[in-house]
């Protein structure tokens, strides 16, 4: 498609870029911000930027935060000897909404897979080994995939507690985590992480 | 269980080509280099999700093309199945059954069973071990989805744990914390492999001696002999005695991975000596067993593809062996010959149904 502007045809190429939306969409959106007025256009912009630049990650969990603590880690109501160790945010959320867990996480980042180049280091499991030498931490729960890669973080991570006195549990089998933890409907996530059952490597 | 329409559309030499079979002998004959085993091996496709002859889906693309399409109407015990691949190399690859689409194409296996014997299978004898895993692979992953599970988990786990070391040894770490999370997972697998890959052989045997002797008219004891480090030494053993070993090579030296079956005549190995007709004999005999076994552990016939059978085989044996084959009731056959005639005055002899189809360019003329 040829554009009578230049300015119109960058805006475009940007929202494009962005997953799911296609150039119809993009196209759709740009001409959408040129209609509304400035202020509003403005709004977007500012809050995107501002987005961008203060967000961070919650030092101890690494959470996103507005804060170097998050507000789940801050919150004085939740309990802190129980964490809840997942692979990214998404996951976070997931079980925030079933409104059945009242501990704290932990946000590895990823999970271990050496074929794509992700090996221990690459996570933030040394940031919770230490987390859990500071603080009195009785439980551990594993929120990740029951995959091959998933199976080998729990692995890890349980072998390398092994000889502090904590309780390592998984999640039922049959819920898909990870990257589809978004879709397991609420009642089954919350009751898997309620009914959670002691981790075994053997 | 047969075959009744076959749809091909930029598989290897066809462009677009549609075709009906006969539920018991079908010889596809033609010049070299017309596309009769590529229809073989569309066949293939739409049983194993794969080709016969290359792992990498873009040989089977027609050249200049982006994706292929097959499709085939299969008849099981009064049941139609429609299985359709399409096809898209390192974009997407769908196979469906009667519209819909697996899963995961390993839930497909074994569904239709299939046996092909073609030209170069002298390579089982030849080659490396990994043509003889090939072959065991090819018949335990039709018979037991589980085996399948169990080997594709495996390999999966291998492949990590070959990749964790490359990172140890490229940073000069000695912790052994990940390494051994992979030899935990690879202990079921690799018991469960060696134990089916075992006791297959203990049936395979008795089968496949038979077999040798009819084609063969000779007195030999032919015998596969399961060759496994597992043998002798248990899994984790094995892995934990060769860190060393594996640290400094990067890769996992021990294992179901490298299981071999040994072929013996006379006990023995059939490498060092067998003359070319033997080792034809040989070939044959396996993959009529693996014929038998699929039949007798799935309870229907499988389609059986026969290419290039007179590069093996003289006319009096092909005649032999097709009398083998057709007295039993059922079972579907393809056969493929670059003679224009020579399988079809076989056939006559018999009194079978057939169809016969003319490959010219990738095209098929009745
Ligand atoms: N991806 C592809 N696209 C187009 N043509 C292909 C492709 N792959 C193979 N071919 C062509 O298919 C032909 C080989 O077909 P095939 O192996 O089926 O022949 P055949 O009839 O079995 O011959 P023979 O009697 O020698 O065994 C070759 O001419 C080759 O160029
Ligand atoms: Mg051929
Ligand atoms: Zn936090």
């Amino acid at each position: 498609m040829e554009f009578s502007s230049k300015l119109l045809e960058k805006t475009i190429d940007v929202f494009a870029s962005l997953p799911g939306i296609g150039r119809k969409s993009a196209l759709r959106l740009a001409l959408h911000l040129l209609k509304i007025d400035t202020d509003s256009v403005q709004e977007f912009t500012t809050a995107i930027t501002n987005m961008k630049t203060h967000i961070r990650s919650c030092q101890r969990c690494h959470n996103i935060s507005d804060n170097p603590v998050c507000h789940i880690c801050e919150d004085a109501r939740r309990d802190k000897s129980l964490i809840c160790v997942v692979e990214n945010i998404k996951d976070v959320m997931a079980i925030e909404s079933t409104a059945q867990y009242k501990g704290l996480y932990h946000i590895l980042g990823g999970i271990i897979s050496p074929i794509e180049g992700v090996g221990p280091s690459d996570l933030t499991i040394d940031s919770l080994l230490q987390r859990i030498q500071e603080q009195e931490v009785k439980e551990i729960i594993m929120a990740i995939s029951p995959t091959i890669e998933g199976d080998t973080t729990i692995f890890y991570i349980s072998k390398k507690i092994k000889n502090l006195p904590i309780k390592v549990s998984t999640l039922a089998r049959g819920i898909s985590f990870g990257g589809e933890l978004q879709y397991a409907d609420e009642l089954t996530l919350g009751r898997s992480i309620v009914t959670r059952i002691p981790y075994k490597s053997e | 269980m047969y075959l009744q329409r076959l749809k091909l559309i930029q598989f290897k030499n066809y462009t677009e080509q549609e075709v009906e079979f006969s539920e018991r002998l079908n010889c596809l004959v033609g010049k070299n280099g017309m596309g009769k085993t590529n229809l073989l091996d569309a066949i293939y496709y739409l049983c194993m999700c794969k080709s016969y002859f290359s792992v990498q889906d873009r040989n089977a693309v027609q050249y200049g093309e982006s994706f292929f399409r097959v499709e085939g109407d299969f008849l099981k015990k009064e049941k139609k199945h429609r299985i359709v691949a399409k096809v898209i190399p390192q974009k997407r690859k769908i196979v469906s059954l009667n519209e819909k689409p697996y899963k995961r194409l390993s839930e497909h296996i074994g569904l239709l069973p299939i046996v092909l014997i073609a030209p170069d299978d002298t390579m089982l004898i030849r080659e490396g071990s990994e043509e003889r895993r090939r072959f065991l692979d090819q018949s335990l992953s039709q018979i037991n989805p589980t085996y399948l599970e169990q080997l594709i988990i495996y390999n999966r786990v291998l492949k990590q744990r070959n990749a964790a070391l490359k990172q140890l040894f490229a940073v000069g770490s000695r912790d052994k914390t990940l390494v051994e999370s992979y030899n935990q997972q690879l202990l079921k697998p690799s018991a469960y492999i060696f134990e089916t890959r075992r006791t297959f052989l203990e049936i395979f045997n008795p089968i496949f001696k038979k077999y040798y002797k009819e084609i063969s008219k000779g007195a030999e004891q032919a015998e596969c002999v399961y060759k496994s480090m597992l043998w002798e030494n248990e899994m984790s053993v094995l892995l934990q005695e060769n860190f060393e070993k594996d640290y400094y090579l990067q890769r996992t030296t021990k294992g179901i991975h490298r299981d071999d079956l040994v072929f013996t005549l006379n006990k023995k190995p059939l490498k060092r000596f067998a003359s070319q007709g033997q080792m034809k004999s040989y070939i044959l005999a396996l993959k009529l067993t693996q014929f038998e076994l699929l039949k007798k552990e799935k309870g229907v016939t499988p389609i059986l593809l026969l290419d290039d059978i007179f590069d093996k085989l003289d006319k009096y044996r092909v005649e032999h062996l097709l009398n083998l084959l057709l007295e039993k009731k059922d079972g579907q056959i393809f056969i493929t010959d670059t003679h224009e005639n020579r399988v079809e005055q076989i056939i006559q002899g018999f009194n079978t149904d057939y169809c016969k189809f003319v490959v010219v360019e990738g095209k098929i003329e009745l």
